[in-house]
């Protein structure tokens, strides 16, 4: 499927999804070892795309699972399509009249009846669900279970038995077992922790919000229209936006609808002004507005000095504003050794 | 290498990771299909089959970086300035070519290297960090425990890789050379390039003695720092503390509203609404078509706060609101409200304000209530009882959070026994031990009965032990 760490991520560059290699590997790996992946992160990050970007580089059909409080095991593996079983008594009727024929007792009737039984309840009449069609799918697919975190604790005991073994039973049909394993994402958001039992089965993936670069390139692919000098000043304030204690933290698609908004009003570079005007594109609680509006002399501090200096808060800002902790050298060790 | 691993999942155990064993082995495999050229990669493919808890993530790359990076740099670091001491005339590599044939055309037998002796002449560091682990382990360098063991597991482990008699071949070895046409000069630069060896040998031997020693204090220090903050009593947490705090209390607030939702689902779905469903099928001749299940009413647990904040517990409740906060995050039907005397809701400003801010509010009492009069608990509860008792009804959870104690004043249990009578259950946390409820001017004991679940609650662990058994 992939070749290496580099494959992938060179197969989800050109479905316009970047990533380093910490994503990539857990990928390959995942590809690799036929192992569900479990992906955490803040809202907003890309878990969701991930997924499907990966189906499409790998050209498998996609067969998504979103889960909500209240989900169950009807609505995520299989229905009996109660009507067509009822159409086709109606229709069978007569064949019933013979099959009943001769019955003395209510009692013989029934088993008569009963021993017709697996006629209803065969593959003809299951309504598969997500679940069921990836365990069942001829060629091999990506089953994507969405925002795992708002399913309720039993429907996760379920999801493991399944995940475990890619096989589930039917009582009345038998049991059945994948053709082919699919690849599975879970996405969560963290609303709550998953089981243990759970993680142990899955590799773990967290995507944070992305540093600097990442996050340019990422609007640079997604909004190609952008002006790099624009899409330069909305990273850079996004970046210091996340380290104000906010009730909800802007992610990528905030990045994302903000750079559009902006180039849908022709801006060109982001004031002051701007900025207050906008702001309600990005946050979504009155509190956030206001505490950011306070600080947007600060968000956009530092950057007009001209050429991207870096090293060293020697403005002449008096603010006792924490100084931001400069980012920790790029451990890029070079050396290619371990045994 | 495998070994390796498996030492390095124990570390994370120490530091409190849950690693399984299934997971070490999916790390082995894992690492089978990747090039572990690339540390980066390495990394990444260790992480996410060993570690699962985002939370983790931040111990582990530190013990990384610890365990696999820093030992072979200092190692790597040694070697070479040993190496460029040489002086201008005679580099390293030429030297170490000089050797090589040199050996070639020496009788064969006439000298048996160790190992060790190998590893130096080829300056192969990684086959030389092996050794060095191997024979720290035999050396038992792991149960090190203070500085003055440095020196001791130093030249233990020196002892165990043979260093003296390597030192010796090493020797004989340019004396040897010397004898068989090397230039004295080349002997005497060679001579002192394996002393620098074996001292580049010895400090590295000594680093890494002394990176387990940090690393066990490490452990050590990992493991305190959580256990105390776990069990430190409500009542002397910093607000710094309490901060550091807020993310455990989600997740717990995020547990109770689970627990809570579960005890109610017990149908499956709903009972067959007959009547309608007839009535919709009358099309078909009678006969079901659609079956009609009674729409399962949706329950939404509700939720009731009653929290103390007199100043006497004034870090208790200032943890409490956090824990009240994270809770109204989780639940669209909450109301929260503070008391020490009198008694006001929180709830919008608990809805609109961050975190911080709302609690500092609260406290602060202000516009809700004043907090600067003495607890009395029975006149709260009266309060309660005449503006809001209507509002509970029986799927409403109502939790107090207090000490009760009450200042003399009459507690007025009846005002909680109406709440208990109305309400699904009460539940109550009291920072003191039950020892003390009932003791003085604690009116617990006067309340207990009104009470479906009372448990004393002065540390993120008993709270967190506490949500636990809910979950049973
Ligand atoms: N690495 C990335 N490369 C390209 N686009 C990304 C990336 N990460 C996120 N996005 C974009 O951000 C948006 C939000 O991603 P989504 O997967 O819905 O987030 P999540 O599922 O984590 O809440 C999507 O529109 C996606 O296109
Ligand atoms: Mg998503």
């Amino acid at each position: 499927m992939f070749q290496s760490v580099d494959d992938v991520i060179q197969k989800l560059g050109q479905q316009d999804y970047i990533c380093g290699k910490d994503i990539a590997t857990v990928v390959y790996l995942a590809a690799k070892l036929e192992k569900p992946v479990l992906v955490e992160g803040p809202a907003g990050v890309g878990k969701t795309e991930l997924a499907k970007v990966v189906a499409r580089a790998t050209g498998r059909p996609l067969i998504r699972l979103q889960c909500y409080e209240g989900l169950d095991e009807a609505k995520a593996l299989y229905e009996w399509e109660y009507s067509k079983q009822l159409l086709y008594t109606q229709i069978l009727k007569e064949k019933f009249a013979e099959t009943m024929a001769g019955a003395t007792t209510l009692r013989d009737a029934a088993e008569r009846v009963g021993r017709e039984d697996s006629v209803f309840f065969s593959d003809r009449f299951i309504v598969p669900r997500p679940l069921l069609r990836a365990i069942s799918a001829d060629e091999p697919s990506l089953l994507l279970i969405d925002e795992v975190d708002k399913s309720d604790p039993e429907f996760e005991a379920f999801l493991l038995e399944v995940l475990s073994d890619f096989q589930v039973t039917v009582p009345e049909v038998g049991t059945l077992e994948a053709k082919h394993r699919p690849l599975a994402f879970l996405t969560s958001n963290d609303a709550r922790e998953m089981s243990d039992a759970l993680k142990r089965r899955c590799l773990h993936l967290y995507i944070d919000f992305p540093d600097e670069e990442l996050e340019l390139r990422i609007l640079e692919t997604r909004v190609p229209g952008i002006e790099q000098r624009l899409a330069e000043e909305l990273v850079s304030v996004m970046q210091r936006l996340r380290k104000l204690d906010l009730k909800k933290t802007p992610s990528i698609s905030e990045t994302l609808d903000w750079a559009r908004a902006l180039l849908a009003l022709n801006a060109r570079e982001l004031g002051e002004e701007l900025i207050n005007d906008t702001l309600n594109v990005i946050l979504k609680y009155e509190g956030d507005i206001k505490k950011t509006q306070g600080e947007i002399g600060r968000l956009i501090a530092r950057r007009s000095t001209g050429g991207e200096s870096e090293g060293g808060d020697t403005g002449a800002s008096e603010s006792p504003a924490p100084s931001s902790p400069p980012a920790p050298p790029a451990s890029s060790v070079k050396r290619g050794v371990l045994h | 290498m495998q070994q390796k691993i498996i030492a390095f999942a124990n570390l994370l155990r120490k530091s409190g990771m849950r690693v399984s064993v299934a997971e070490s082995l999916d790390a082995f495999v894992a690492l089978d299909e990747l090039s572990i050229g690339d540390r980066e990669i390495f990394k990444d493919a260790l992480r996410c089959t060993m570690v699962k808890r985002s939370d983790d993530i931040p111990t582990f790359n530190e013990l990384f970086d610890r365990y696999w990076s820093a030992f072979y740099d200092q190692l790597r670091e040694a070697f070479e300035q040993a190496g460029e001491n040489a002086g201008d005339a005679l580099d390293i590599e030429a030297l170490l070519r000089a050797v090589e044939q040199g050996m070639e055309q020496l009788p064969p037998g006439s000298l048996d290297l160790s190992e060790l002796a190998k590893v130096l002449l080829s300056q192969d560091l990684n086959a030389l960090e092996q050794l060095i682990r191997q024979a720290a382990r035999e050396a038992g360098t792991e149960k090190i425990e203070n500085m003055l063991q440095i020196g001791f597991f130093t030249r233990r482990t020196m002892e165990q890789l043979g260093s003296e008699g390597t030192g010796e071949q090493l020797r004989s070895l340019a004396g040897q050379l010397r004898e068989s046409g090397l230039s004295d000069a080349e002997a005497d630069a060679l001579l002192a390039m394996f002393e620098r060896f074996m001292e580049a040998l010895r400090r590295s031997v000594r680093n890494y003695t002394e990176r387990e020693l940090e690393q066990h204090n490490f452990d050590y220090m990992e493991k305190f720092r959580r256990e105390s903050l776990l069990e430190k009593s409500f009542y002397n947490l910093s607000e710094e503390e309490i901060r550091k705090m807020r993310e455990v209390v989600a997740r717990l607030a995020q547990r109770i509203k689970n627990v809570l939702s579960i005890r109610k689902r017990r149908l499956k779905r709903g009972k067959l609404d007959l009547r309608t469903m007839l009535r919709r099928n009358a099309g078909h001749g009678g006969v079901p078509f659609e079956l009609l299940f009674r729409e399962r009413r949706k329950d939404r647990p509700k939720l009731v706060i009653l929290c103390d904040v007199s100043s006497s517990v004034a870090n208790v409740s200032r943890f409490m609101m956090q824990f009240m906060y994270s809770l109204q995050e989780c639940f669209t039907k909450i109301r929260c409200f503070v008391f020490v005397s009198e008694l006001g809701e929180v709830t919008p400003v608990f809805k609109d304000k961050d975190i911080n801010d709302a609690i500092t509010k609260a406290l602060d009492g202000g516009d809700v209530i004043n907090v600067y009069t003495r607890s009395n608990f029975g006149q709260a509860f009266h309060i309660f009882w005449r503006d809001h008792l209507a509002a509970i009804d029986n799927k409403t959870t109502v939790l107090v959070l207090g000490d009760a104690r009450n200042n003399y004043n009459d507690p007025r249990a009846w005002c909680l026994r109406d709440i208990h009578n109305k309400a699904r259950d009460v539940l109550w946390l009291n920072p003191e031990s039950p020892s003390a409820w009932g003791f003085g001017d604690s009116v617990m004991d006067k309340y207990l009965p009104h009470v479906d679940v009372a448990e004393e609650c002065r540390n993120l662990k008993q709270l967190s032990k506490i949500v636990d058994r809910l979950l049973l």
